[in-house]
């Protein structure tokens, strides 16, 4: 099937030869083709547009816009006059069988029969009530039938224009548009016995002179109504072609089907035309496509079998009727070749190549969203084919017969062509002006018109390198550009082998070009560019890979060729054909690999998923450097590393589009922001390159269910954060540079969301799915949850979550252990090992703004509390987790787990706080809204004193902006001078030396000191004795060991001692702390900056105001 | 107000461009602008917009309006009615200026765009003149007039109040002036 005509209605008629197809179309074009591949078929424009057309010898005519029935000669495609004129246009123009006259049916309810060579000799037959859609003569001139709009199908006698009779067949309408059919019925070619007439979904048969029903062809194939017939020039077969693209070859004789057509698009059948000497069936659609159907009923006998186990239900049909179809004239026109072979030999050539029983397919709908590649996959498939069928010929049969029986009818599904290799970002190369590639770099534009063969290289970004203007002397079709050269390559010609230029424009010598030849007979077929290299796919199923400066490096065979390739940074990515796709499908493979240091394959040849019927249209890496690729029908994918490397659509770019034909062409992906950058094309699927496309920035959105519902759109939201932020893990784990402050903030954004949802939940009762949700919470948001349940009085929840946290704690902690234990001991050490068990009750997130402001009432709350509970709090780290023990809360190890996941606050809590009075089931949300906003909005200090948000049910306890040094463990001691406490604890949370330099506060400040400190204090002598040539961070690390094996019950001595010390002795506490604790943490903390700066809860945030830091905290994940 | 103070009004609007270089969100007095990145459209003041266009730091889309089709047919609807029609920008005129005086190469048919912005802005002048001299000839006390931008206000503006005044002071002159003559009998 090829593309013939724009769409609507068309018209096929074979000349008297049979040696070429002549269709006309909506376009008012007549073509002559001298067959299915004919790319440049003689074009007659006969006038606007144009109904129906007609040959016969060596005369065209067409019914055409202007109301007029015209004769064109033909071949030449001369005018020759007009027949007849309507008030209205004419539906359809026959010859009779002699071609002495013509018939017209028009949308003015007339049909004229006119003489060919006289036009004034017309006869008129008046009697339809609505357009005529169709005509039939009879062979024997005796009858005329017609069909129209009124639903009548009549026969008239030509000689006195009386209708004979009228059948109410078809369903009425008004007009020719919107009759279900067009009804194209037909009257036996040779005795005009029959006529045959679609009336919906069957083909009825009429006897001549009784004009009783004969009998109906039908076939359970056929699903929609049948739009036309069309006998076989020997009479005993007859075509139906229905409007959803189904073409069905009865024998007329045994009424059996003998062929089965499906139209691979499905598009309405509006023309159908026999060969006058082969098995051929020509046809078009209403799209305006042009197809061959070939060998009509070949494989009769083997498809017997076939067919009969396929469907039972043709057994009958079937049954012993092969012989006498073998038999029958259709072995005419088979015969036909042998007589005149030498004739038909030369005929051969230009007449469809009749050998395989094949229909062509090619995916393309019009001129602009063509795919060249498959167009030109599917040319060689023909031209192979041709010769094929030479071969035949030469072996001294005929094409046809041989074949007819050798080869099985195949009904099954049809193999795809495979789509051709290309460039990400280009578009196709037979265009004058073309693009070679639009990346994230620049742009590289073609030319290639009378005056010029040249290559325009343009740079967005003008700092890498101004613009370029290269002759094209050597044919460049592929081009890639990065930051670094720019890469073009060119098939092979006769003289010259296929060649690769790259021009490594940041090359600091003088050369800053070379060449590579490929070997004979190897096309370069895809190219790409990376980081330091680049690499070319070739027909010889190779990928060779250069440095950039041009050493040859890798080179490995690929299992299938190439369809395209893609670069970014040291990764390569190359997709290609893994076998052969059916029914419109492309069967395609991915492989990912990296060449930097560690060389290794990420994705083995795994398949592509895409999108039903459709094919690849751009591949490429975002700017993160995670794969990417899009499809025909416009979906984004995206590798999501995070759930084995599976690919996830992340966008729908037809969604975005205004009219049908529009498409969105891509040029690049950015995942932070998430951007999809393409440009918009109206009614084309790729921009020309003037006027200079835009680009257009459109968003992701993953195709969860329910996105119109809050739950959904929420979902949505976190797992587009998640799965676009996957990259930053990867770029981590490759040991790339990162921005540390988006991972943060899409840390705090995915906990924003979570929180949202659980909130949600809660108000829906859903506690079940509240606790599913925690489940994917960080521990610090699981504690807010916790909180907000207890608020909201949901008490068995918050007793499954807190359970569930103290479980995520200690999987956390036993992860760290594994991973980190040194690392883990040190940490303890700066923050003060002993500390306590009190900390469990502190809550670590907080709400910077809230917490400022509530700082008083807060520190008298916390101080009621520690006061009143005192033992609670040392004893039960939750007070929700009834089943956690003492002991097991106070084990170093789970000491360990408090300090890495931070402490919890009493969720049961009930503030005191007259500040607040806000009802415990106001929505965590506005507290959480307001914060981002403000975060976002200015990073400034005022900021912090601006007044909270008035609701604070779920405001995070007593919770500074210190509460960051929780994680350190500093003993929260009831102290009425908490505040320089908190003080001190920003300091050694901020692992900042300005900070403590210029708190002036710092004098004042009173440090608790821990169970640990005090222990080591009394000990360190002992460890310097035993180790004299310890450093500092040495004697605190043994320290630490030694006091691990301590029995818990000592700890808890010391704990009980650091406490019972800082809160009757303050001043002892000062003088301590100055010398021991403090420098040692500094000290610690610089040493340890590095490693501890995952682990802390606090980025460094030197350049940043408070706000930011703070805010950055909030979510931050332990 | 001078022609110029309208013009620097007119550079608040906001155009899109095409920058070809690099820079993060700059933050100024009037706003946040940016971030710039290569090859893609951002919107910035026409003032910025010219100046990066000076220093060839950008490309520049024409506003939509900055169209031949589109022109043309504000032109006739302009000349079809008697009363002023909305125009496009309130700045068409100033913007039409600047923007084909910097950066016509990136406009297409700049010429015709000129010539089209120019009888569009002729003949609302004509019209302005026409309403101004039927206001002075039927003693109107005030009148109304829709759809002016500030530059075609400025121009008619000064004279026409001034001449308003010359025009009063002559009017009461004339009776001070019968009064002092009776005097003289």
């Amino acid at each position: 099937m090829r593309y013939g005509h724009t769409e609507g209605h068309t018209d096929v008629c074979f000349d008297d030869a049979g040696s070429c197809i002549v269709t006309c179309g909506s376009d008012g074009d007549v073509r002559i083709w001298e067959n299915l591949d004919d790319d440049d078929p003689k074009s007659i424009n006969v006038g606007e547009k144009a109904y129906s057309c007609a040959l016969k010898n060596g005369r065209l005519i067409t019914a055409v816009s202007n109301n007029t029935v015209q004769i064109h000669t033909f071949p030449e495609g001369a005018p020759d006059g007009i027949l007849t004129r309507f008030t209205m246009n004419a539906n359809h123009v026959i010859f009779n069988s002699d071609g002495t006259k013509i018939a017209a049916g028009s949308s003015d309810f007339m049909v004229k029969v006119v003489e060919v060579t006289d036009s004034s000799k017309q006869k008129t037959f008046r009697g339809h009530d609505a357009p005529v859609l169709s005509l039939s003569f009879d062979p024997r001139d005796v009858y005329l039938a017609s069909a129209s709009c009124d639903g009548s199908v009549r026969v008239w006698k030509i000689a006195d224009q009386t209708c004979t009779t009228s059948w109410p067949l078809l369903q009425k309408c008004n007009d020719v548009i919107n009759a279900k059919s067009v009804c194209r019925l037909g009257w036996q070619p040779g005795s005009g016995k029959l006529l045959a007439i679609p009336v919906d979904k069957v083909v009825k048969l009429y006897r001549r002179e009784t004009w009783d029903s004969e009998f109906d062809l039908s076939d359970t194939f056929i699903t929609q109504p049948l739009n036309v017939v069309a006998w076989s020039p020997c009479g005993q077969y007859l075509a139906g072609g229905s409007v959803d693209g189904s073409i069905v070859v009865w024998n007329v004789e045994t009424q059996e089907c003998i062929e089965r057509m499906k139209h691979e698009k499905k598009y309405t059948i509006c023309g159908l035309a026999w060969h006058p000497k082969y098995r051929q069936i020509a046809y078009t659609d209403t799209e305006g496509n042009l197809g061959l159907l070939e060998n009509i009923g070949d494989g009769n006998k083997p498809n017997d079998k076939v067919t009969s186990t396929v469907t039972k239900d043709y057994n009958d049909l079937f049954d012993g009727e092969d012989d006498d179809y073998l038999n029958g004239d259709m072995i005419e026109p088979q015969s036909s070749p042998k007589t005149g072979a030498n004739e038909d030999d030369g005929d051969d050539d230009d007449l469809m190549p009749t050998s395989g029983h094949l229909r062509r397919a090619i995916v393309d709908d019009d001129d602009n969203s063509l795919d060249i590649g498959m167009i030109k996959a599917n040319s060689n498939l023909l031209e192979k084919e041709d010769e094929d069928d030479d071969d035949d010929q030469t072996g001294g049969f005929p094409a046809l017969p041989p074949s007819s029986t050798q080869q099985p009818f195949y009904d099954g599904p049809m193999p795809t062509p495979k789509q051709k290799p290309f460039q990400s970002g280009s578009t196709p190369a037979h265009l004058m002006h073309r693009f070679m590639v639009w990346n994230s770099v620049g742009i590289i534009r073609c030319y290639n018109d009378e005056q010029d063969n040249a290559i325009d290289i343009e740079f967005h970004d003008t700092s890498i390198h101004h613009a370029t203007h290269l002759p094209n002397s050597l044919n460049h079709t592929m081009a890639d550009l990065s930051t670094e050269a720019v890469l073009l390559a060119c098939e092979s010609t006769e003289e010259l082998a296929s060649k690769l230029h790259c021009i490594h424009f940041s090359s600091w010598d003088a050369n800053k070009e070379w060449t590579v030849d490929m070997p004979k007979d190897e096309d370069i077929e895809a190219i790409c560019l990376g980081q330091g290299w680049a690499a070319c796919a070739t027909s010889a199923l190779l990928v060779r890979v250069f440095t950039v400066g041009g050493v040859q490096r890798e080179i490995f065979s690929l299992p299938g060729p190439v369809v395209s390739m893609a670069g970014h940074g040291e990764q390569l990515m190359i997709i290609y054909h893994r076998g052969t796709g059916f029914d419109g499908d492309q069967c395609l493979g991915v492989q990912l690999m990296e060449l930097g240091k560690k060389k290794k394959q990420i994705l083995h040849g795994d398949p592509l998923s895409l999108t039903k019927k459709s094919y690849l249209v751009w591949v490429g890496f975002s700017a993160e450097g995670t794969p990417c690729y899009v499809d025909s029908e416009g979906i984004v994918r995206m590798l999501n590393r995070g759930l084995g490397n599976s690919w996830i659509p992340v966008c729908n770019t037809r969604e975005h589009c205004k009219g049908k034909s529009d498409h969105y062409w891509v040029v690049g992906i950015h995942e932070n922001p998430q951007q999809l950058r393409c440009i918009p094309c109206k009614g084309a699927r790729f921009p020309p390159t003037l006027p200079r496309p835009a680009v257009a920035i459109l968003s992701f959105k993953l195709p969860y269910c329910q996105v119109t519902t809050e739950k959904g759109q929420m979902e949505e939201q976190y797992w587009r954060s998640v799965v676009f932020h996957n990259h930053v893990d990867y770029l981590s784990k490759n040991g790339y540079e990162f921005d540390e402050n988006a991972k943060s903030q899409s840390v705090k954004e995915q906990q924003e969301l979570l929180m949202k949802l659980f909130a949600l939940s809660c108000k829906l009762e859903r506690e079940f799915r509240c606790v599913e949700l925690a489940d994917l919470m960080t521990q610090n948001v699981v504690n807010l949850a916790i909180k907000y349940a207890s608020r909201s009085r949901r008490l068995n929840l918050a007793q499954r979550l807190s359970e569930m946290a103290v479980e995520k704690a200690s999987e956390l902690a036993a992860a760290l252990e594994d991973e980190e234990e040194e690392e883990d001991f040190r940490k303890h050490l700066n923050a003060g090992y002993s500390n306590s068990t009190t900390e469990w009750s502190r809550p670590p997130v907080r709400n910077v703004q809230q917490d400022q402001e509530m700082e008083d009432a807060e520190e008298t709350d916390a101080y009621e509390e520690v006061e009143e509970t005192p033992e609670v709090h040392k004893q039960r780290p939750n007070p929700f987790s009834k089943g956690v023990t003492s002991a097991e809360v106070t084990t170093p190890k789970s000491v360990v787990i408090a300090s890495s996941s931070q402490g919890r606050v009493n969720p049961f809590k009930v503030s005191s706080n007259k500040k607040d009075p806000v009802l415990p089931s106001t929505n965590v949300l506005d507290t959480m809204s307001k914060y981002s906003k403000k975060t976002s909005l200015s990073s400034s200090r005022a900021v912090n004193k601006q007044n909270p948000p008035v609701i604070k049910p779920l405001i995070p306890k007593p919770k500074t902006k210190q509460a960051l040094a929780a994680s350190f463990f500093q003993a929260r001691t009831p102290n009425s001078s908490e505040k320089t406490v908190e003080e001190r604890e920003e300091k050694a949370g901020n692992e900042s030396h300005e900070v403590k330099v210029t708190a002036q506060e710092n004098t004042e400040n009173k440090r608790p000191k821990t169970g640990f400190q005090m222990w080591l204090e009394e000990n360190r002598a002992n460890i310097l004795t035993d180790n004299p040539d310890l450093n500092e961070a040495e004697v605190i690390k043994e320290g630490m060991s030694r006091f691990r094996m301590l029995s818990s019950e000592e700890r808890m001595v010391w704990t009980e001692k650091a406490k019972g010390g800082t809160v009757n002795d303050l001043t002892e506490n000062k003088k301590r702390k100055h010398p021991a604790t403090d420098e040692d943490d500094v000290k610690k903390n610089q040493e340890q900056k590095s490693e501890d700066s995952n682990l802390s809860k606090k980025p460094k945030p030197l350049d940043q105001s408070t706000n930011v830091r703070l805010s950055a905290f909030a979510f931050k994940q332990s | 107000m001078e022609p110029a103070e309208a013009e620097f009004l007119a550079e608040k609007e906001l155009v899109t461009i095409v920058p070809n270089f690099s820079l993060d969100r700059i933050h100024l007095i009037g706003g946040d602008l940016g971030p710039f990145n290569p090859g893609l459209p951002v919107e910035v003041p026409v003032w910025l917009a010219i100046n990066l266009k000076q220093r060839q730091k950008c490309r520049l889309i024409p506003p939509e309006w900055m169209d031949v089709e589109k022109l043309g047919e504000i032109r006739d609807q302009e000349r079809k009615e008697d009363t002023f029609t909305l125009m496009p920008s309130p700045y068409y005129m100033e913007l039409t200026k600047l923007l084909l005086n910097y950066a016509s190469d990136n406009i297409p048919k700049a010429d015709e765009i000129r010539t089209l912005v120019k009888d569009t802005w002729d003949t609302r002048i004509a019209k302005l003149r026409l309403s101004a001299d039927s206001f002075v000839r039927q003693q109107e006390a005030h009148a109304k007039l829709d759809n002016l931008t500030l530059m075609e206000i400025n121009t008619a503006g000064t004279f026409l109040t001034q001449a308003l005044d010359h025009m009063y002071k002559l009017r009461t002159n004339l009776q001070p002036g019968e009064s002092a003559h009776s005097q003289d009998f």
